[in-house]
């Protein structure tokens, strides 16, 4: 957190200049000199295989480590009709083994203390877990056998997915789970990223053993992987254990499927302003969305200061305006969801279903003004510092080193990137934030998606924009871009 | 909360929100975890004027935590002002003698700090985590929100409104929202507790300025206050900036009201049908009245809480969503608060399955624990997860800083952070039966089945 205290120095002139009408008012104590910060560099090697293992030691931390396998691939190569199957497939490695059944390793891996999570997200796969450094060698047996000796079985397939469907059942009920949800077909329309990566009620029907098996078989190879192992272990120690428990992981002679690219459709180009009339909905959640960027992009600073002063943190415009001056609703963000491919930029909030259009029209007022406004360097530097604040904080535990480490790999970026945040962060300026917000972020290309009770707000909405569609809850479609389920077609389940 | 991030809250996210933190705070393991544990080597002073404060130098990191805990929490709310703790703990952001509106985020966030703060039963606890030369800033500013409060009516009714849109986000929007309130106000009777801490409509309506004035003056002294710092500061430095900011506060001569309503033994199971709209699959919470924070049975009932549902080899994972694939979540909570605890068991039902049927199955987990003790291998797994998230809380100073508090303001001394551990450890599977016998009767049950309003058929929305 060095080269931070010049410019704090400064907001705090700035907030306690001007003088209190009431008198005798205190200044705040200016803050001593700052003291800089390191975080793990991070070492690597690569296993004959083709496995790329790195290590993110910290020597003097608290005696535990994270090991985290990523395969680099994810849902987006769910086929269209089989969303949901990457995660499946993820789900399935911990439900047994050549030689453990799903109660045996759970009851291995938490007698160790620790726990293994096995899941799908866009661009990977992952399985991973966290202990007390001592245990380590069990535990990343374990992690070993679960990811390359799964054995499918289809009674624990049946169980998964009777869970993924009560699960989904219970989100699907949500305003603001449901609104993310819709928000990602309204941008991605048929293409990958469009569909809940846990899969919709219909396709997690349709997902066969098969399509696991194929799946396992296509993807999780060691030179479509990366072992991410960081926290109080030394990096001989680490490595040694990975040639151990990975070296013999055999590497199949077919070429590496590439990765599925996220073309998105002409029909979805069109900025949509979707409502889902959920009569129900004991608050609306709106969500603004637009595409974003990918996360090799050359801008990619300049997208997260951006992101920093729009909707980054509490004391982001987008917070100050709908919370703190208008008490709207207890907290509204925005994030850059950076992938291999175009992500999503989304804003999110929710508020009682009667300023549901209040809040819409006021996060795109706060998407124009970013373009379109002076930002001054009062804002700026703080909002710079926050991120700064927020990354630095994430290093801090065994888990955020090696998400973060583990995030650099899968893009190949370089991993030293870390010891540069804080420098390619400082070097953002105004008008880079400008220039960014006016060329990628522009307004007119928000979709704007509501999850709430219609009669509430409708009315007042339609004047704004009176192309709006209205879906109601029964008749929505996860499944398609379309987002409208054919009468005819209505399922009823199993 | 002060913030939250918008994720989805499901249950056991209750308003006791200390328990969260306090959960995984008893601890013990195999030796050869427990040795791991590195001892906190606090040290701790009382200001004449009541303040007592507690610290850990650490230079690991350049970053420091400070957190001021105060003894009162939502089950001090005034008659008829249900919520207003929570609502007071928002405008101690406001302004100040000398600090504008939101100026602690200034202080904090525009640095690269960060700040917040949550209301639980018994305390509120305010924290922030600064790069550490901003500590005698920061050490001001506490001090300054602890000696006075300017609010006026705008903000207040401003942020009134804001916690009016968090009472709706956690607990009208989400499904399973109202059942954690309706836990709280179906297992007690006569003490506080049974009010949720977020309150309700009415009565946050009805809260005035003048509530906030008097609220602040009659909790928020030096001598009903914790100071915690943990992290990159010099000591003497640490405690000539305490004097001169907090020394300075006079402390009051009025007494401090305390709570001293108890809850009556539990002399009947107690049951209940709560219709609610939004549920998308039927819900059954059950719960116990057990003994306070305090007490020697508190570690027996770490364990069992966490041999009954931590992980996906607990007792009720496996039997009712592994195996009987009754539930799709079944949770246990010993949330054990000052004054009485209450263990509360949490089921949302699979699909297609019956509340009658999930409550059974349920109860007989219970009587399984109570009829025979916990194996060898149970017990130490159990204190090896304890043990292990034990490690995770202290990954930062802001973590170790909670131990602490929780330690001195909830335990009632701080080296209760160190020597807990040694507590856990010795803990037997004898203890885990026993306090399970005790504990968990028929006469002590409240059973709360909560099932969609559209319909008198528990089923209605549950089949696919």
């Amino acid at each position: 957190m060095n080269k931070m205290w010049r410019a704090s120095l400064m907001i705090l002139a700035v907030a306690l200049v001007c003088p209190g009408a009431r008198g005798q008012q205190e200044m705040p104590p200016s803050p001593g000199p700052p003291r800089s910060v390191r975080f793990p560099t991070p070492v690597e090697k690569s296993l004959s295989n083709g496995l790329r293992v790195i290590v993110a030691p910290r020597p003097q931390g608290v005696p535990l480590v994270t090991a985290l396998l990523l395969i680099k691939t994810g849902a987006e190569a769910d086929p269209p009709t089989l969303g949901g199957l990457a995660d499946m497939t993820a789900n399935l490695l911990t439900k047994g083994t050549k030689r453990r059944t799903a109660p045996e390793i759970a009851e291995a891996i938490e007698a160790l203390g620790g726990s293994l999570d096995a899941s799908a997200r866009w661009d990977a796969s992952t399985v991973s877990v966290n202990v007390a450094a001592a245990r380590l060698p069990q535990a990343l047996e374990i992690l070993s056998d679960v990811a390359r000796n799964p054995i499918f079985k289809e009674e624990e397939l049946e169980r998964q997915r009777r869970q993924t469907l009560d699960n989904l059942q219970v989100a699907l009920r949500q305003p603001g789970a449901l609104a993310r949800f819709v928000a990602a077909r309204v941008l991605f329309g048929d293409a990958p990223y469009a569909h809940p990566v846990s899969g919709t009620p219909e396709t997690v029907q349709r997902l066969r053993r098969d399509d696991v098996v194929r799946f396992h078989q296509t993807h999780y190879r060691p030179d479509n992987a990366v072992l991410v192992i960081g926290g109080r272990i030394a990096p001989d120690a680490a490595f040694a254990l990975a040639e151990r428990l990975f070296g013999d992981w055999k590497r199949p002679a077919t070429p590496l499927p590439s990765p599925a690219k996220s073309e998105r459709s002409q029909s979805n180009r069109k900025p949509r302003v979707v409502v889902i009339d959920k009569p129900d909905a004991g608050q609306a959640a709106v969500v603004l969305v637009r595409p974003g960027i990918k996360r090799t992009d050359a801008d990619y600073f300049r997208a997260m200061v951006a992101n920093s002063v729009f909707g980054g943190g509490y004391s982001s415009r987008l917070n100050q305006e709908i919370r703190i001056r208008r008490g709207l609703s207890y907290g509204a963000s925005s994030a850059l969801d950076v992938r291999r491919d175009v992500g999503p930029f989304i804003a999110a909030t929710q508020t009682k279903n009667e300023t549901a259009d209040e809040v819409a029209e006021l996060m795109l007022k706060e998407l124009d003004r970013l373009a379109n406004d002076d930002l001054p360097d009062t804002e700026l530097t703080p909002r710079k510092a926050a991120l700064i604040g927020n990354f630095a904080r994430n290093m801090e535990t065994t888990d955020g080193l090696v998400t973060q480490v583990a995030s650099l790999a899968l893009y190949g970026l370089r991993l030293d990137e870390i010891n540069d945040y804080i420098r390619n962060v400082q070097a953002i300026g105004a008008g880079d934030v400008q220039r960014f917000a006016r060329e990628r972020l522009a307004a007119k290309d928000a979709r704007i998606v509501i999850v709430g009770d219609g009669r509430a707000f409708l009315d007042d909405l339609r004047k704004k924009f009176p192309d709006l569609e209205v879906i109601k809850e029964k008749e929505l479609d996860l499944n398609s871009g379309a987002l409208r389920r054919a009468r005819a077609l209505k399922e009823t389940g199993p | 909360m002060r913030l939250a991030t918008l994720s989805f809250i499901f249950l056991g996210a209750t308003l006791a929100v200390v328990a969260a933190h306090a959960q995984d705070k008893t601890r013990a393991a195999t030796p050869a975890l427990t040795d791991e544990i590195p001892r906190l080597n606090y040290r701790t002073r009382t200001l004449p004027n009541g303040l007592r404060v507690v610290s850990v130098e650490d230079h690991s990191s350049p970053t420091v935590a400070i957190q001021v805990w105060y003894h009162v929490g939502s089950k001090d709310d005034p008659e008829g002002r249900s919520g207003f703790a929570h609502l007071f703990e928002h405008m101690m952001f406001k302004s100040t003698k000398n600090m504008k509106d939101e100026m602690l985020d200034r202080l904090t966030e525009d640095v690269g700090g960060f700040n917040n703060a949550f209301t639980a039963d018994d305390v509120t606890v305010y924290y922030e985590v600064v790069p550490s030369n901003y500590l005698e800033t920061l050490l001001w500013a506490e001090a300054d929100r602890l000696a006075s409060l300017n609010v006026n009516e705008e903000n207040f009714r401003s942020e009134r409104d804001v916690v009016k849109e968090e009472f709706r986000q956690n607990y009208v929007a989400p499904p399973y929202g109202k059942l954690n309130l309706l836990v709280e106000q179906r297992s007690f009777t006569k003490h506080p507790y049974r009010r949720p801490g977020i309150g309700n409509i009415e009565e946050l309506n009805a809260a005035t300025l003048e509530d906030v004035r008097r609220f602040h003056a009659t909790y928020y002294r030096p001598d009903n206050a914790t100071l915690i710092v943990v992290g990159d500061f010099d000591a003497k430095q640490l405690d000539a900036w305490v004097d001169k900011y907090f020394g300075r506060i006079p402390k009051p001569t009025s007494p401090l009201p305390r709570v001293t309503a108890r809850e009556p033994e539990r002399i009947g199971e107690r049951r209940y049908t709560e219709r609610a709209p939004n549920v998308p699959l039927p819900a059954v919470a059950v719960t116990y009245l057990v003994p306070p924070q305090r007490s020697d049975d508190a570690f027996a009932l770490r364990v069992a809480e966490t041999i009954l549902a931590r992980g996906e080899s607990s007792r009720l994972y496996r039997a009712l969503v592994y195996e009987q694939q009754i539930a799709q979540f079944a949770g246990a909570n010993a949330d054990l608060r000052e004054d009485h605890g209450l263990f509360v068991f949490r089921l949302i039902l699979a699909s297609g399955k019956e509340v009658n049927e999930a409550e059974k199955a349920l109860l007989s987990e219970i009587e399984r624990m109570k009829r025979a003790p916990v194996s060898p291998a149970e017990l130490e797994k159990a204190k090896n997860q304890i043990i292990t998230n034990l490690l995770r809380e202290r990954e930062t100073n802001n973590g170790k800083a909670l131990a602490i508090g929780e330690a001195a303001v909830l335990l009632g001394d701080p080296e209760r952070v160190n020597t807990d551990i040694a507590r856990l450890q010795a803990v037997t599977a004898a203890d885990v039966q026993r306090v399970m016998q005790r504990f968990f009767t028929d006469k002590n049950r409240v059973v709360i089945h909560y099932v969609a309003e559209s319909s008198g058929n528990v089923q209605a929305e549950g089949g696919r």
